[in-house]
């Protein structure tokens, strides 16, 4: 019987990670997701769960020692936020070009000056074109479940790619909600032991990572992109297995919320897309034809997904919690995505940026009604007057 | 949007940070046991992992869903819980609360003591005196844990220590939380009691 209870995002996907029977843990701590490797840590010490847990001297090392573990044939288990996320950087290529399908569990922090223990999505954004699998979960369940489904996906022998499961920093990873924790025997079928078909051992001596010359890159990096051709199809059977064997109901890329007859809707991903939530919910009340449509990858992106949903609203509100400075829409990344997809549409909504919850701050009901006059503006007029508009200082938002 | 109940628990930095967190989770697992929405949660937005600092707890409590749980602060507290009485001389523990708040603070000392140096009691309909800490006996420190805190889950029993006398205290002002439901849900259930019977309710 799965067990119901009420944990925050750190625990929660402390709980995924014992799920998948996580055999390598390496940590550094750093808030929010220290909560993660403090369940870890005593599920190990207290029999729980058979790891071996390895404190790295920083979060370059951490990683490095993740990666090791991985080539080493172990399912490994890593995870940071916000300057930690940084500081790793140089391994995040490597692991994805070895093709080692380890996790890392992000609560996303906001990067610095000045230092900010609030939730933001720039840390890993800005990691995003380094190989990796990456996705943001609402809720403390879907980062439990998104642990264990990101790890069959990744060791996936099409896939072999390593993944980045991001919840947000705080809102999902330190408030409690209701979790429901499936049964390790169905998780057992779900996702079988890693069966890593090239392990380093002294048995069977092989290299990994050596030098090479410039005309042997474009092959490696060709069968990286290739790899993430064939992902979406096994993200799709996973999500679907899941579905199944859990008893949820997670579309793999999309989920739209009250998008009947909707003529705008806010896109976003993360946890803010609870209020976003409850402003659809209330603005409905009155009239207005605003959906949501949350976004479950970000890489693989699910470019055709995205062209067909957005192509059926007027204007498209792209909430933005990360930067992008100085991009083409001098605002943040999403909506480069968002526009990119949308470019062969014979049928295109205006669209904008909207900036907020940087640093952490909540994004307020009040802040979604002034987005959707936006919208509703827009969708009217047929085309965005602004790129990017700053919620809380741009004029009436 | 419902009326949300917010309440603010001050204590002291790591060494009462577990009963603190004790005591927010108590209250809202007992009204929870209501059928009410709560949300009990640590202080996030500063750090509070020094030894002594004043630290504050929240805990929600509603009779629909609450809506805006990633607020990180309590902006209009109905209900003031202090576990150590030292803070409530020189910081402003009544911040945001509206008139008609009611104050619960771990001491020895009488209702008037502790008023004298509230420079804006006028916002207090009632002040609860109970000595807590001589309730739950030795110094507290004897259950001191952190696995329930960022995010993590309690390792520990809930409510072993002050937070249990204080928590029944609490029931005196407000019904939200019933007296059984306290006691089914904190572990030092003759603590409870025995706060709930020796505290001292002044209406103001």
């Amino acid at each position: 019987m799965p067990k119901e209870t009420y944990m925050a995002g750190c625990a929660a996907t402390a709980n995924g990670a014992k799920l998948a029977r996580v055999e390598v843990i390496t940590s550094y701590p750093i808030r929010p997701y220290t909560g993660i490797m403090m369940e870890l840590s005593r599920m190990v010490a207290a029999g729980e769960l058979d790891a071996e847990f390895v404190h790295g001297e920083g979060e370059h090392a951490q990683v490095s020692v993740t990666q090791g573990a991985s080539a080493s044939g172990a399912r490994a288990y890593t995870g940071s936020s916000g300057v930690g996320v940084a500081y790793a950087m140089e391994v995040y290529s490597p692991i994805s070009g070895g093709r080692y399908p380890c996790q890392m569990a992000i609560a996303d922090r906001a990067y610095d000056p000045p230092g900010d223990f609030g939730s933001e999505h720039t840390d890993v954004m800005s990691c995003s074109n380094q190989g990796w699998i990456l996705g943001w979960a609402e809720t403390p369940q879907e980062s439990m479940d998104n642990c264990i489904i990101y790890y069959r996906i990744g060791e996936d022998a099409k896939v072999m790619l390593p993944q980045w499961q991001v919840q947000d920093g705080y809102f999902v990873s330190h408030i409690p909600n209701k979790v429901s924790i499936p049964d390790q025997e169905v998780i057992d079928e779900f996702l079988p032991p890693y069966n890593c078909p090239h392990a380093l051992t002294p048995q069977n001596p092989t290299n990994h990572g050596p030098q090479i010359f410039p005309d042997q890159g474009p092959a490696i990096d060709l069968q990286r992109a290739q790899a993430f051709l064939n992902t979406p199809k096994v993200i799709e059977q996973a999500i679907a297995d899941y579905n199944k064997a859990v008893g949820r109901d997670y579309t793999p890329w999309l989920e739209e919320y009250k998008t009947d007859g909707a003529e705008y809707v806010f896109f976003l991903m993360g946890g803010h897309c609870r209020t976003a939530r409850f402003a659809v919910d209330h603005l409905r009340k009155k009239g207005a034809k605003v959906g949501m449509v949350k976004l479950r990858f970000v890489r693989p992106w699910p470019t055709t997904q995205v062209c067909e949903v957005l192509s059926k609203f007027k204007a498209v509100g792209v909430i933005e919690s990360q930067t992008n400075y100085g991009g083409a829409m001098k605002g943040g990344e999403l909506q480069h995505e968002v526009r990119s997809s949308l470019y062969d549409s014979p049928k295109q909504p205006a669209c904008c940026s909207f900036m907020a919850g940087l640093g952490g701050e909540v994004i307020s009901l009040e802040e979604f009604y002034n987005m959707a006059k936006i919208l509703e503006k827009m969708a009217k007029a047929g085309k965005a007057e602004q790129y990017v508009y700053w919620v809380g200082f741009d004029n009436g938002i | 949007m419902a009326d949300v109940f917010e309440v603010t628990i001050w204590c002291r930095g790591v060494i009462q940070d577990m009963e603190g967190r004790h005591l927010s989770l108590v209250l809202a697992n007992a009204a929870a046991k209501s059928g009410k929405f709560v949300q009990a949660w640590d202080n996030y937005a500063d750090l509070p992992d020094r030894v002594l600092v004043p630290l504050r707890k929240y805990c929600r409590i509603s009779d629909e869903e609450i809506e805006m749980r990633y607020v990180y602060e309590n902006n209009n507290p109905s209900l003031v819980i202090v576990m150590e009485e030292v803070i409530v001389k020189g910081i402003d523990i009544l911040r945001g609360a509206t008139k008609g708040t009611a104050l619960v603070v771990n001491t020895k000392r009488s209702a008037d003591e502790i008023l004298a140096v509230i420079p804006n009691k006028d916002l207090l309909s009632a002040i609860v005196t109970v000595d807590a800490t001589g309730i739950a006996g030795g110094t507290g420190l004897e259950a001191l844990d952190f696995l329930g805190s960022e995010g993590g889950v309690e390792a520990v029993s809930v409510g072993v220590a002050v937070s249990a006398p204080l928590a029944g205290a609490a029931t005196k002002v407000c019904n939200l939380f019933s007296l059984d439901n306290v006691v089914a849900t904190a572990a030092n259930k003759a603590g409870v009691k025995e706060g709930e019977k020796t505290a001292v309710v002044k209406k103001l």
